[in-house]
């Protein structure tokens, strides 16, 4: 019971800090908070889809494929849309709240996009469905190769933010950019690069929940609230910290859904938020 | 190396800087001296490109620098330690200093340049994995000058470095300029401390309301009546 309860809660905390690394690289480097995040990660769960039913591809390969994509999105979002609000802003806090209302507006244009393309349905595949057995616990395969791409993706980006020299300069960045181009970074090309990469693990977050979930094109809200709490966990900016807070959010909630009542796993989460809002705002873990 | 020529810096109506001239030769040391509110920063500003100028030309090594942000000029050799240092409080000594090597003229030798660093100040080699936000303020403002060494600059920007700081840790901070000095890197220092400035730099400018009202030598400098009255008399407190 407790074993199914932690493996299934690991599981299931991989793909929430997958999802909160992107958005919290958004929100520490570029500064923006987005709240088209969800939305953005919705629409790379249909292109797996998509690509899997339509095309036949592989999943994984379909990620491959995927993830650049995400990126490229992102980089053009921030050039296109971000830019001038960035610009306009200057070293005043105006940026945090248009890009909110900027952002807000995006949501409903890509969720308008994909109600028309892919409808309103419950959309699921079946692949790799079948349970393989975690220290006696019978776990899903697909949901497996999913967890294995977070941590592999997630402990990469770890390991490249605390341990490489591109790592000091995004957080650099994100903890003081008044100063980074004393030291020749341009911060522009940074936030750009966070915005890109931050939507890059938004895609790859999604097209892994599309490998093992039922989703339908109006749950991107959840997926933005869900990943919202986790950085705001994790602290801002906090690679670390969004994944420690992504795995325990995991486990909170499987063990809420097992121990008491499935019903009551959102009214966990937000329970958790409010008492580290209360007792530590500014996270657990701290900024990145 | 540096020449400034008509520079005129405003905020809004006001004219922090009018029609200000200067040079700055290879291996020299130049001060710029002059009261709060004179408009030190706003020329410091204006050279690195935090502030916009409203009239002028700013030519380093012959080349004109308007339009180029300021993160191209570490790479282009000016680095700068401004008021406020400037550094990053959150992440440790050893992490500034590896910033201040991120421009790529700085990356071939950064060990060596952290060599000099710590040779510089040894405290920041005892200290290297302290949060500089913890340090006190003299040793923050060896963070922010040996941050700025890391990028092997040609040319170094002092805003104020001892302002806030207590007489021996000033003393302390005028010990590594003159070190600095020595290494042969010109520098253009902007200070209300004449008496020590003065001591240590080859020439000077006043600057007063915006304006430069002398300029000159630093040793005619230290004996003239004029200046000894509006700098050196009583700010020679806690100094020297
Ligand atoms: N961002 C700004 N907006 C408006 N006025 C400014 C701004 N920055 C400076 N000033 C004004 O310009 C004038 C010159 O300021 P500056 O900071 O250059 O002086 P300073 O010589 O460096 O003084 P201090 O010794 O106090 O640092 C001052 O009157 C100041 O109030
Ligand atoms: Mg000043």
């Amino acid at each position: 019971m407790i074993m199914t309860t932690l493996i299934l809660g690991l599981v299931l905390g991989g793909t929430y800090a997958l999802l909160a690394l992107g958005l919290t690289l958004q929100y520490g480097i570029a500064r923006i908070m987005n709240l088209a995040y969800g939305e953005l990660t919705l629409a790379a769960a249909f292109v797996l889809v998509a690509l899997f039913s339509g095309l036949g591809l592989s999943p994984l390969a379909a990620i491959v494929l995927i993830a650049p994509a995400g990126y490229g999105v992102g980089w053009l979002l921030y050039t296109v849309m971000m830019r001038p609000l960035v610009r306009r802003s200057g070293a005043s806090g105006r940026l945090e709240v248009d890009s909110i209302l900027a952002t807000f507006g995006l949501l409903f244009v890509v969720q308008g996009v994909l109600l028309v393309i892919f409808g309103a349905n419950l959309t699921s595949i079946s692949y790799l469905d079948r349970g393989v057995s975690v220290l006696g616990v019978s776990v899903a395969l697909n949901r497996l190769i999913a967890f294995g791409i977070c941590v592999v993706v997630g402990g990469g980006l770890a390991l490249a933010m605390t341990r490489t020299r591109w790592g000091l300069t995004m957080r650099a960045v994100a903890l003081t950019p008044g100063s980074a181009p004393l030291v020749g970074i341009d911060v522009n090309r940074v936030a750009r690069q966070g915005f890109a990469l931050g939507t890059a693990l938004a895609a790859t977050g999604g097209a892994s929940i599309a490998m093992y979930q039922t989703f339908s094109a109006t749950d991107g809200v959840i997926f933005t609230m869900k990943a919202l709490i986790i950085v705001i966990m994790g602290g801002v900016g906090n690679v670390t910290g969004a994944l420690i807070a992504g795995l325990a959010l995991g486990l909170v909630e499987t063990f809420v859904a097992t121990a008491i009542d499935p019903g009551l796993t959102l009214a966990a989460t937000f329970a958790i938020f409010l008492v580290v809002l209360l007792w530590r705002p500014q996270g657990l873990f701290g900024r990145g | 190396m540096l020449e400034v020529e008509g520079l005129t810096v405003a905020y809004g109506k006001h004219v922090a800087l009018n029609d200000v001239s200067l040079s700055v030769g290879q291996g020299e040391m130049v001060a710029i001296l002059g009261a709060n509110g004179a408009g030190k920063s706003s020329l410091l500003g204006a050279i690195s490109a935090r502030v916009a100028a409203r009239a002028g030309q700013i030519t380093y090594r012959g080349r004109a620098l308007a339009g180029v942000p300021q993160h191209r000029l570490v790479e282009m050799g000016i680095a700068i330690v401004p008021e406020g240092r400037g550094i990053f409080p959150a992440m440790s000594v050893a992490e500034n200093l590896a910033l201040g090597a991120f421009p790529d003229r700085a990356r071939g030798d950064a060990a060596a340049q952290r060599m000099e660093v710590f040779d510089l100040f040894p405290k920041l080699a005892e200290r290297r994995d302290q949060i500089a936000g913890t340090m006190s303020g003299g040793e923050q403002q060896m963070v922010a000058i040996g941050r700025a060494l890391m990028s092997a600059p040609d040319l170094l920007l002092l805003d104020e470095p001892s302002l806030g700081l207590a007489p021996v840790v000033t003393q302390g901070v005028f010990c590594a300029l003159e070190r600095i000095r020595a290494t042969g890197l010109t520098v253009l220092i902007v200070e209300q401390n004449a008496r020590a400035t003065l001591a240590l730099a080859d020439r000077a400018y006043l600057i007063e309301a915006g304006r430069i009202i002398g300029s000159g030598r630093a040793e005619e400098l230290r004996n003239d009546p004029a200046v000894v009255r509006a700098f050196l008399g009583g700010a020679s407190a806690g100094t020297s």
